[in-house]
């Protein structure tokens, strides 16, 4: 296949991974935690859009603020218990507590759903456009098109409204926007549920075509996790730079040499950057604390 | 406004502040002079509460502080102006304003406005991101962003750390403005003779206890005010 | 001493009572209901409690988040099988093949992997556990592939075939005992001290000289060892080996035994193992629902237990029945080590950012010389005493120490060359006994590791800086002004030459201040050198005989006390700059 092709396939992919990874360095940034459970709440959204689609046959856009309105709800559920009883220890309680949700989020969708791959409908409809000989599906504009929309979104959010300068100030600095009055729990909530409702939407996105098994969750925490470590550590545009290039790496190597090979250069490549280059390809983030 | 009796604090397992007590009045500058490490810092965290383990009583805007978290008593009146500025750095100075103001849209801009006016400076530099303005500019800032919610009572915590002499003035000025508007400024500062030139009173600290009380005037003219501060 | 009587108090000291009745326990529960599938379930979690044994040293012990542990078993796993199929090897030939493969594949990934912090440590491991896992399913000609290896033969040790049932139990629990024994002798000595040290305080190990990196290298190969051991037995359990054993389901289940059971004790990974293999059992009634119970439990535990069930019954046994410390060991003098070496600064320069923390000092500090630093906040003292210990890296300059340039040097390496420190927020193993807190500073490899000597050299420290009347009491309980000097005994007892305190007086009350201040003046009388930062001029002129004033950055006055306090541009820098007009007071 044409590298061109290939890129646009992969554009697709990448969009849904970046608002995985933004989603994870939001709460990496607003809490210094890893949350594992980030590529669970991916499943769990591919999941309840399964289930809402089961009761409203529609299509995927109008799926998308259910799925996200439940998601952000489990988002606030993964807080209260994982994060704000363990908000005082060191980080890596908050690490295996989320691992701990995650074996939670797999099982119990596992339970509800059994283990067969499912589908959701597509965002608007099937089939697929045809430009300069290249095959374009409507699914793939369709994420672009929703992932781009929810990171311009987030943006917004977090630059122009209050809510959003109280949440970055809490991420900056908890104790000073404490005592500056920003209520710095409720903005720690608000980020989980924030996280949880991108990573929802990803799982939305992706399910119709490349559908939902439980057990998906590894994978995207994987990916989010290098796309996060590629972009340097807290950052969030670079976080999205390198979800990009992991899909990329990802869709291009594994059509020229399948993708099990395309996994472990990703990996080689990944500690490659761990020992070279721990401040990541971008550089670490600019005005954080030390 | 401000009211301490009988603070010790307990930073860690260290003893930071033992049997402190004090009072601030609206319209009043009170400086806690001392070293490094004399426990000032200590007292202010107590106030807003970021201190770890206090005893004592510390009461402030008519409110019994105990047991109170850090935003509760923030919007009881009490702005905080950090050691070491810390403004968030990768925010605009206008966003660094705009967050510690509770009010609405316009009320913000108002305000904001407000303190363009109070540190013309930080007008010319509101879309900058806060690190890369100058300690100087940081410092306007940090106080300026204290001030957004109009607080009775303002804690500044060593503001003069890192100021060329130039700006010493701007800010002891700023804090003499503020206090004349009817807040109870409590300062601390290892800078004594810029904290003296700033305050009405002050209480010279060393190892966590109060080693001296007095005007600034009767401080300011007191030979062993170097020996209360250094020891011996 | 026979070799029998000395295996007898071998075990004697490392068993106890309810170590026993665990045991018995143990062995009564499948006599009892000892159906087929009990045994095979036994089997199984002896199987997991050696893996988790093994990934206790790593996780637990050093504090490294590992994810690479469900990894070495696998590739135990895997070795095993392929060979047993392959060759008909022995599990005589099978295990050593086994623990030669995940040691070298653990030590070939170390050198990169090991430097890294906390979550890039696991991320890295997770990184190499997916590999592992995507070359086991695609190098289909040695490893099957997705199918795996099936019909893999019965355990067989020098040509007696091991069978299903009690047979195989007993070989894979006395394994277990075996190793559980082993990672406590391991772990008995001065080398428990020592990793909570590791694990606690990395910065603190560093500057007692301990070789943190040797320490994370051995728990990570041993932690390599046993879950290859473990994988070896597993496969010949199950009877096949696929790439599900390289899952991360398996790393998880290692994780939720070592943190449900305990991090650091050999019960608790027994003990997790069972609870952790029987749950979904117990909890069959779920149906399909029981996995779900394990991250229950595993996130309760967090939350709730974060010590584990071990731990936490350990902690209510010291309430219920609190038992009287043992006799404080025996005294073993440390002979002072005098400084022969000078210490010489030249030119030494250091930013952060645009800010020149140390602007250009030159210091000579004779050998033998008592030195305070004095300075406003931020005028460089603690980063003087970083660049000498090691703990931050000159820009550019020279420091000479006994005539070599140590700047830039590892931190362990400038303790080893005979300069200690103690820290501004002093660091100490809150949970470990302040005897164990001073002898973990003695630490220097498995050969040298003899408890009882370190005890007895701590304790004489103990005794030199007054706390050795209550050796056994945790250090959490010490109030400040005897923490510091718990700092100072752990900085000693790697004979130093020299010792650098950052300000040890502060938080300190009067009396502990002149405690304080004759117990350095004692420590020069024997020859060491000191540079001692503070801010207290009272206290520094008890102690230092030459006083060194710093602003921002640069040296502004040296003398003693009294040049000191007379000089102009001191009196400036501590009392502060007017500003340019002075408003009306009032």
């Amino acid at each position: 296949m044409d590298v061109l092709q290939l890129a646009i396939n992969g554009l697709a992919l990448g969009a849904a991974y970046a608002l995985v990874a933004l989603g994870f360095v939001l709460i990496l940034n607003a809490t210094s935690a890893v949350n594992f459970a980030q590529g669970d709440l991916v499943a769990a959204g591919g999941f309840a859009a399964v289930a809402i689609a089961g009761l409203v046959p529609a299509p995927g856009i109008v799926l998308l603020p259910l799925v996200v309105m439940l998601m952000a709800a489990v988002g606030l559920v993964v807080c209260a218990l994982a994060y704000w009883p363990l908000r005082d220890r060191p980080p890596v309680a908050v690490f295996i507590s989320t691992i701990a949700v995650g074996i939670i989020i797999q099982n119990g969708l596992n339970g509800l759903f059994g283990a067969e791959p499912r589908t959701v409908p597509p965002v608007i409809a099937g089939g697929h456009l045809k430009v300069l000989g290249l095959v374009v599906a409507h699914q793939s504009l369709a994420i672009v098109a929703v992932a781009a929309i929810l990171v311009t979104a987030v943006h917004i959010f977090l630059a122009r409204t209050q809510a959003g300068r109280m949440m970055r100030a809490t991420a900056q600095d908890r104790p000073v926007a404490a005592a500056l009055g920003v209520p710095v729990a409720a903005m720690v909530a608000l980020t989980f549920a924030l996280a949880a409702a991108l990573a929802g939407t990803a799982g939305l996105l992706l399910a119709n075509q490349y559908f939902v098994t439980p057990t998906d969750g590894t994978n995207f925490i994987v990916k989010a996790y290098i796309a996060v470590v590629i972009g340097g550590w807290g950052r969030v545009g670079g976080a999205l730079a390198g979800a990009l290039l992991v899909a990329l790496f990802e869709t291009i190597v594994a059509a020229w040499a399948g993708h099990s090979v395309a996994m472990a250069l990703l990996y080689g490549a990944l500690l490659v950057i761990l020992v070279v280059r721990p401040q990541g390809l971008f550089g670490e983030p600019v005005g954080r604390r030390a | 406004m401000l009211e301490i009796e009988g603070l010790s604090v307990m930073h860690g397992a260290t003893r930071a502040v033992t049997g402190l007590s004090l009072s601030v009045a609206s319209g009043e500058v009170v400086a806690l002079i001392g070293a490094n490490g004399a426990g000032k810092s200590s007292v202010l965290n107590a106030v807003i509460g970021l201190a770890g383990t206090t005893q004592g009583e510390i009461r402030a805007a008519g409110h019994t502080l105990a047991g109170l978290s850090p935003q509760r008593r923030a919007r009881l009146g009490i702005g905080y102006v950090p050691e070491g500025r810390r403004v968030f750095a990768g925010m605009t100075a206008e966003e660094n304003l705009f967050v510690a103001c509770r009010a609405g849209a316009r009320q913000r801009r108002d305000r904001a406005a407000a303190m363009y006016e109070l540190f013309p400076q930080l007008g010319e530099r509101r879309h900058a991101a806060a690190w890369q303005l100058s300690g100087g500019e940081q410092q306007m800032l940090a106080i300026a962003r204290a001030l957004m919610s109009e607080p009775g009572l303002l804690l500044v915590d060593e503001p003069t750390l890192g100021l060329a002499p130039a700006l010493l003035q701007t800010v002891t000025a700023a804090l003499r403005r503020i206090a004349a508007e009817g807040a109870a400024v409590l300062l601390a500062e290892q800078n004594a003779r810029a904290a003296l030139a700033a305050c009405d009173r002050a209480l010279v600290m060393r190892l966590g206890r109060v080693e001296s009380e007095g005007t600034a005037q009767s401080l300011a003219g007191d030979e062993r005010l170097l020996a209360l501060m250094m020891g011996g | 001493m026979s070799a029998a009587t000395r295996i007898a108090a071998w075990l004697g000291r490392d068993l106890n009572a309810p170590l026993a009745l665990g045991t018995v326990a143990l062995v009564a529960w499948p006599l009892i209901g000892g159906d087929a599938y009990t045994l095979r379930l036994l089997t199984i979690a002896g199987i997991y409690a050696l893996a988790a044994l093994g990934y206790q040293f790593i996780f637990g012990h050093a504090g490294a988040l590992s994810l690479a542990q469900g990894a070495f078993f696998g590739i135990g796993a895997y070795v095993a099988g392929i060979l047993s199929v392959r060759t008909g090897a022995g599990f005589e030939i099978t295990l050593p093949a086994s623990i030669l493969v995940t040691a070298g594949v653990a030590c070939a990934v170390a050198l990169p992997v090991l430097r890294l912090q906390s979550h890039y440590f696991a991320l890295a491991t997770l990184g190499i556990a997916q590999v592992v896992l995507l070359l086991a399913v695609n190098w289909v000609t040695v490893t099957g592939g997705a199918n795996g290896i099936a019909g893999i033969p019965a355990l067989e040790l020098f040509g007696w075939s091991v069978g299903r049932g009690w047979p195989m139990l007993v070989l894979v629990w006395s394994i277990v005992a075996a190793g559980a024994l082993l990672a406590r002798r391991l772990i008995r000595g001065l080398a428990g001290p020592a990793l909570a040290l590791l694990r606690e305080q990395p910065l603190a190990a560093d500057a007692a000289g301990l070789d943190a990196g040797r320490l994370r290298l051995v728990a990570f190969v041993m932690s390599a060892i046993y879950g290859g051991v473990a994988g070896a037995l597993q496969v010949h359990t199950v009877r096949v080996v696929s790439p599900e054993v390289l899952e991360f389901p398996v790393m998880v289940a290692l994780l939720a035994i070592v943190v449900i059971g305990g991090r650091t004790s050999a019960a608790g990974a027994i003990l997790g193992a069972i609870l952790l293999i029987h749950l979904p059992e117990w909890f069959r009634p779920l149906e399909k629902y029981y996995l779900l119970a394990y991250g229950v439990a595993l996130l309760a535990t967090i939350v709730a237990a974060p010590w584990g069930l071990i731990g936490a019954a350990r902690r209510l046994r010291a309430r219920l029945f609190p038992e009287a410390p043992p006799a404080p060991p025996a005294a073993r003098a440390v002979a002072p080590r005098p400084a022969r070496a000078a210490l010489e600064i030249r030119a030494l320069v250091k930013h952060f950012g645009g800010v020149e923390a140390i602007d250009g000092v030159d210091l000579v500090v004779a050998p033998g010389a008592s030195i305070g630093i004095i300075g406003a906040n931020g005028s460089g003292k603690t980063t003087l005493l970083n660049l000498i210990a090691g703990a931050e890296r000159p820009d550019s300059g020279r420091i000479d120490w006994g005539g070599r340039d140590i700047a830039g040097m590892r931190p362990g390496l400038i303790a080893a060359a005979g300069i200690a420190r103690t820290f501004q927020g002093v660091k100490l193993v809150d949970d470990l006994s302040v005897l164990d807190n001073v002898a973990a500073g003695r630490w220097r490899g498995w050969r040298d590791a003899s408890l009882a000597l370190a005890h007895g050299e701590a304790m004489a420290l103990l005794d030199r800086v007054g706390l050795g009347a209550d050796p056994w009491q945790p250090c959490g309980a010490l109030p400040p002004g005897l923490r510091r000097r718990v700092e100072i005994a752990r900085a000693l007892i790697g004979r130093p030459s020299m010792l650098l305190l950052d300000e040890p007086a502060a938080g300190l009350t009067g009396a502990e201040r002149q405690e304080l201040a004759a117990l350095l003046r004692a420590l020069a009388g024997d020859g060491l050198t000191l540079i001692v930062v503070e801010h207290d001029l009272e206290f520094l002129e008890g102690v230092a005989e030459r006083l060194i004033c710093l602003e921002r950055g640069r040296i502004i006055a040296d003398g003693t006390a009294a040049d000191i306090r007379r000089d102009p541009a001191v009196i400036a820098a501590w009392l502060g700059s007017v500003p340019a007009t002075t408003p009306a007071g009032g």
